[in-house]
């Protein structure tokens, strides 16, 4: 595993309007492998995760995106790190007013000059990608919850990102499905070389492709473990983590 | 490309990929682009691949799945008037129909409702009496005033001619009382809370809340729509008489700066305004009130599950609203002629 660092947080201290969620929280992410923030509902998990894609500023801290600042920096180094990944949101937030190939030619209409033909030969490999180039005339409302993840993951591919967010990729999916994206997440990080950062607490997926992970406490308002998934659930001495990983 | 677009079968391409490190989508979609055209034209490509992605490309995305042209990929949709023609009358005829089987089932519930009154969400009727009502007061009155000070400006105008400046009072209360009284607050209605109930009952589709209410056993179109409507239906009338007596206002403003005597000027609104204009106006209203608060709620009803549909079914709303009102307008116009009120 290289270890080459593409994401560090670093004294963040997360949360809304300053009542923080969490406090003090510090960790890495190396290039090219899928990383989880784990932890119960309202730990702060999603707070930290807007943090890292600069929809939200933290209270306090630092996050840097292949080194370069999202909040606290020069006006161009925001716009170069917001140029640096790619996220999906937990209801995939197509836009319902297009089809499939339009949404994933979104992207590539506003930030490439590539010409139109080029765009849809690019947006159908995006949606071959990840199984869809049939349904590419089709609209959000017409597929299923895991076509939508699945074309949500195509169209935040399209520029082709160095990172990738995933917000709850599994929430709302059966196993079947979700096991499905969980081979797909790391298809797209073997073959494009993405490295893929996914907030969840669905425990199958967290086995199933998490690399390292951290966990997060709402009790504790802290960052309270982190490693790979299975050495946590075998050998971390936290309680909570203990309680999280064996359903207590 | 374009030389590309002109080799044939006897011609051959080098592709030297030997130096390239990473490749993005774009220069995968080029690699996809260059082996389709070898297909489709016959011509050989050498490829030299000293970092493997060329293969690593062809491996991912195979050439034949990305047969046909892209830029045919993008759906086309038909623009030929003839085909949006006949596609506008056959949403025009869904529309129809769609709303009589809701004034059916409106109908129906409104039935029910009378058996078991009980049923009537009497908190919520109240809301919606406040939001079309109360909280559309203010706007009523200034568009009433308005209405009655550009009434009188253009009529008297016309009358000065002949001298009888003083019947503009007459003008202004029989034009308000019987038609631009309910006729303009009927529009701000429709404009401000039609939209609002196909918005909001448009949204609660989109949220699965309606479908939430069914699964409960509870008729949307009573838990829902009819609230609404009977709000829209009582606020109307009274509405009305607030935008009717800001009019007569801004008419007295106009016409007893024009040299007029106020107290002539309310004598011969008063001597015009008769008990069957004013219940005409009144019963105007209310119908038109009930129009609006069928239509939007009828429009929120039937939206689709998607964001866009929101907005498609507030404006259809207001516009629906407002074609209905100049109708049954243009009805009761003949109605009371024929029935000479």
């Amino acid at each position: 595993m290289p270890e080459e660092t593409v994401i560090t947080v670093e004294n963040v201290d997360a949360g809304y309007e300053d009542v923080p969620v969490l406090r003090d929280v510090t960790f890495s992410v190396r290039r090219g492998e899928v990383f989880a923030i784990l932890g119960g509902s309202g730990c702060g998990k999603s707070t930290l995760l807007k943090h890292m894609i600069g929809l939200n500023p933290p209270l306090k801290g630092e996050i840097r995106l292949m080194g370069d600042r999202i909040f606290g920096g020069a006006q161009e180094e925001s716009a170069r790190a917001l140029r640096h990944f790619g996220v999906t949101y937990q209801s995939g937030a197509l836009f319902g007013s297009m089809t499939l190939l339009e949404n994933v030619c979104l992207p590539l209409e506003s930030f490439t000059d590539l010409p139109p033909e080029a765009r849809n030969l690019v947006a159908e490999m995006k949606l071959e990608l990840v199984g869809l180039k049939e349904y590419a005339d089709y609209f959000p409302s017409d597929i299923s919850g895991g076509m939508k993840k699945r074309a949500a993951i195509a169209r935040a591919m399209a520029l082709d990102p160095a990172l990738l967010f995933l917000d709850e990729p599994s929430a709302g999916l059966d196993p079947v499905t979700s096991a499905g994206l969980d081979r797909l997440i790391l298809r797209m990080r073997d073959t494009q070389g993405v490295t893929v950062v996914m907030v969840t607490h669905e425990l199958p997926s967290i086995f199933a492709v998490a690399d390292r992970c951290v966990m997060l406490d709402k009790q504790t308002k802290s960052l309270i473990a982190e490693g790979p998934p299975a050495d946590l659930r075998d050998h971390c001495d936290n309680e909570t983590v203990r309680g999280f990983f064996n359903r207590e | 490309m374009p030389e590309v677009a002109r080799l044939s079968r006897e011609d051959s391409l080098t592709l030297d990929a030997g130096n390239i490190v990473t490749c993005d989508g774009a220069g995968e979609a080029l690699i996809v682009e260059l082996y389709r055209r070898s297909a489709r034209q016959g011509f050989a490509i050498t490829c030299r691949d000293g970092k493997g992605i060329v293969s690593r490309t062809l491996g991912l995305f195979s050439v034949d799945r990305f047969a046909e042209d892209p830029g045919q990929a993008v759906p086309i949709r038909n623009t030929h008037t003839s085909v949006q023609l006949g596609q506008a009358a056959v949403s025009i005829w869904k529309d129809i129909c769609e709303q009589m089987a809701f004034l059916g089932e409106l109908m129906v519930s409104a039935a029910t409702l009378l058996a078991r009154p009980g049923r009537l969400r009497l908190h919520d009727t109240m809301l919606h009496f406040e939001r079309a009502g109360i909280d559309a007061l203010p706007i009523t009155l200034v568009i009433g005033f308005l209405l009655g000070l550009i009434l009188a400006f253009m009529s008297t105008t016309s009358f000065r001619q002949f001298g009888v400046e003083v019947y503009v009072a007459n003008l202004i209360a029989i034009g308000l009382f019987r038609e631009l009284g309910p006729l303009i607050t009927a529009i701000i209605l429709a404009g401000r809370s039609g939209s609002a109930f196909a918005a909001e009952i448009g949204t609660m589709k989109v949220n699965e809340e309606i479908d939430a209410l069914v699964t409960f056993g509870l008729p949307p179109v009573i838990f829902l729509a009819l609230p609404r409507v009977i709000a829209a239906t009582l606020v109307m009338p009274i509405l009305s008489i607030f935008s009717i007596m800001a009019g007569l206002i801004g008419g007295a403003f106009v016409v007893t700066s024009l040299g007029v005597p106020a107290i002539t000027y309310w004598q011969h609104v008063i001597s015009s305004t008769t008990l069957n204009n004013i219940l005409l106006g009144l019963l105007k209203a209310a119908v038109f009130g009930m129009l609006v608060g069928i239509v939007g709620c009828s429009h929120g009803l039937q939206t689709g599950r998607t964001a866009d549909a929101v907005g498609r079914a507030a404006t259809a709303a207001v516009v629906g609203s407002l074609i209905l009102i100049t109708i049954f307008d243009g009805v009761f116009a003949v109605l009371f002629y024929l029935l000479k009120i």
